[in-house]
């Protein structure tokens, strides 16, 4: 895995991510394929639990197969289904990154929520990237670079605002702020 | 250039014009939270130190997705519930028994309102949409939203749906948002306000508006959404409804795209397993067998429902392999039902009536599916495992479709036990 890189305002927060590429198909539902259901009716919310379990039913071994730093690239509709946070949470609990060719709405947020770094808009990624393929991507710039093939190509990162809360970890940040800052009603 | 009633409502929380696209924390005026999450989300307030919520009257707790406790556990955390909204003095809280599935009775009484900007736990809370409230889900993040009064928003785009034509006999607005969902590409409607519009909408009433405008959320869309017609109005009039905060899209807003959808050319539709956007026309299902049945939801728990499921399985029986559950979802609309006879109609069929709330829908905790099994309902969602089992085979279709296929046992056709033309 590469050092963490210059990141401006949130230089604790690691945007650049290098390792191999983990290929799924278009439509991956967020329950089921990327976490069972059962954790989301549980509630779970737990890095390490839900690492163990993300991806299991597509691959009951994928856990043990990533190492921190790899990325997942998927097609449209990424964690598509009933916008639970779980399966995201898994992602960031196996250290994943996620490059995607569009993620549907309520995971985009609960992405965010849950602190991981991901590009949700990259049209037809999978072109270029091959299962295994070594690839670099800068979550902050957008730049996506294939290791194995010599590809790179610049997708748009995050706003601003989204990165913000990214690099501070998900929603606990937002929260903190909010209640230090929060005005007072209306009467 | 116009705006649509979104932008308007977000512009007046604002207090300044906002365009889409653009990140803005919104005040909600309605934060609702539902059942045992009221235990999670105190956990999280707790976590954060947290000792008093932004505006406890814009609070709403309802106890719906398991109004009736059949654990011990489930005891305790409707208990905890009561000691969580009273502590923080939470203003609207409808514990079992007083209201029902709150996505449809925040309807009725008025606590979701036209022009209003509601936001809650559950993403069936775009139900409000029906009378013109934009409401929007934020799961993760209810706590922050209720102890800070906003969290961040991007202002959506909006597709507006013409609907056009006459529905034929047998063919309910279930069938109709089924149909929208699979017919065009989900990427459609992604992260927009899919807003219903055009001549034949004056035939939908509000009953007919909640599964209009709470399916396309299934399908990854930020809300539905209507604009305040007569319809809605006569509604609100009726009972004693603000309305001053109502708005209305302009023809000439910034649509991201525009359907006419003709009515006419929609036949009963069945989403098959595991997603609702797997819908095909009913004859491509029929004769599907299954053993478990429900009737209810914030998608057709109403009135309507009731009495459509009631005059198909009139003076018959459900069939003996299939055990069918019905679920009004309000307080309200069990009343009537009653007072119309049609709990006599149910129980006489072999059908069982439960508690008013969200029934089978909310994850099986009430009638579950077993293992191996298949169940024709009208809930919201077919993944596997939402009715308790995670292999049971979920079809899901319109009330009057799931009555008629009872009395076979397998997936049945509901127009060949219509005589008279139904009212949408």
């Amino acid at each position: 895995m590469s050092e963490p890189t210059s990141a401006g305002p949130h230089s604790a927060f690691r945007w650049t991510y290098e390792g191999r590429a983990w290929i799924f198909g278009d439509e991956v539902g967020v329950d089921g394929d990327l976490m069972p259901l059962e954790f989301a009716l549980k509630r779970e919310t737990r890095l390490d639990v839900l690492a163990r379990h993300t991806f299991e039913q597509l691959d009951p071994d994928f856990h043990k197969k990533v190492a921190p730093g790899d990325i997942v690239v998927a097609g449209r509709r990424f964690a598509q289904g009933n916008p639970h946070i779980q399966g995201l949470l898994g992602l960031k609990g196996l250290e994943l990154g996620l490059i995607c060719e569009s993620i549907s709405s309520g995971s985009f947020r609960n992405a965010v929520n849950a602190g991981l770094a991901f590009l949700p808009n990259c049209p037809a990624v999978r072109k270029h990237v091959g299962q295994g393929d070594r690839l670099r991507v800068n979550f902050e710039t957008g730049e996506v670079s294939n290791l194995s093939t010599g590809w790179t190509s610049h997708y748009s990162p995050l706003p601003e605002a989204l990165r913000t809360i990214v690099a501070g970890g998900g929603w606990r940040l937002l929260f903190r702020r909010g209640w230090a800052e929060a005005a007072p009603p209306p009467p | 250039m116009g705006k649509t009633a979104v932008e308007k409502i977000l512009s007046r929380i604002e207090g300044r014009p906002v365009k889409r696209g653009e990140l803005i924390f919104p005040v909600a005026e309605l934060v609702t939270v539902h059942d045992w999450y009221v235990c999670n989300m105190s956990q999280t307030l707790a976590e954060f130190g947290v000792t008093s919520l932004y505006d406890p009257r814009r609070i709403a707790f309802f106890t719906d997705h398991e109004p009736i406790a059949v654990s011990p556990q489930a005891a305790l955390r409707q208990k905890a519930t009561r000691e969580i909204a009273r502590r923080f003095e939470v203003e609207h809280f409808f514990d079992v028994g007083r209201g029902g599935n709150g996505h449809i009775f925040g309807v009725e009484i008025g606590l979701a309102r036209p022009g209003m900007f509601a936001s809650g736990y559950d993403t069936h809370v775009t139900s409000y949409g029906a009378i013109g409230c934009f409401a929007t889900a934020i799961v993760t993040e209810v706590a922050e939203l209720a102890a800070c009064g906003s969290v961040w928003l991007e202002v959506p785009r909006s597709v507006r749906i013409d609907l056009t034509g006459d529905l034929a006999k047998g063919v309910y607005a279930r069938d109709v948002a089924q149909y929208l969902i699979s017919a065009y590409d989900a990427e459609i409607f992604d992260d927009a306000v899919v807003e219903f519009s055009g001549p034949a909408l004056k035939r939908f009433s509000i009953d007919d508006r909640f599964v209009l405008v709470n399916t396309p959320m299934e399908v990854g869309a930020r809300t539905g959404f209507i604009s305040p017609d007569d319809i809605c109005l006569a509604h609100c009039a009726l009972r004693g409804i603000d309305i001053s905060l109502a708005q209305s899209s302009d023809d000439d807003a910034d649509w991201a795209e525009v359907i006419e959808l003709d009515l006419g050319g929609i036949e009963p539709q069945v989403a098959k397993p595991p997603r609702p956007d797997l819908s095909v026309p009913l004859s491509d299902v029929k004769g599907t067998r299954f053993q478990h049945a429900f009737i209810g939801s914030c998608a057709a728990g109403m009135l309507s429902d009731m009495r459509t499921a009631a005059r198909i399985l009139e003076g018959r029986q459900v069939h003996s392999d299939v055990r069918l559950f019905v679920t009004p979802a309000t307080q309200q609309i069990a009343v009537q039902a009653a007072r119309e006879g049609l709990m006599e109609i149910f129980a006489e069929a072999g059908a069982v009536v439960t508690a008013p709330g969200c029934g089978a829908c909310a994850g099986g905790r009430i009638g579950p599916t077993a293992e191996g099994e298949v169940s024709l309902n009208t809930g919201t969602r077919n993944d596997f495992g939402r009715l308790g089992s995670t292999d049971a085979r979920i079809y899901i279709a319109s009330s009057a479709t799931v009555a008629a296929s009872c009395i076979s046992g397998a997936i049945s056709d509901p127009r060949e036990f219509l005589t008279e033309v139904a009212n949408v």
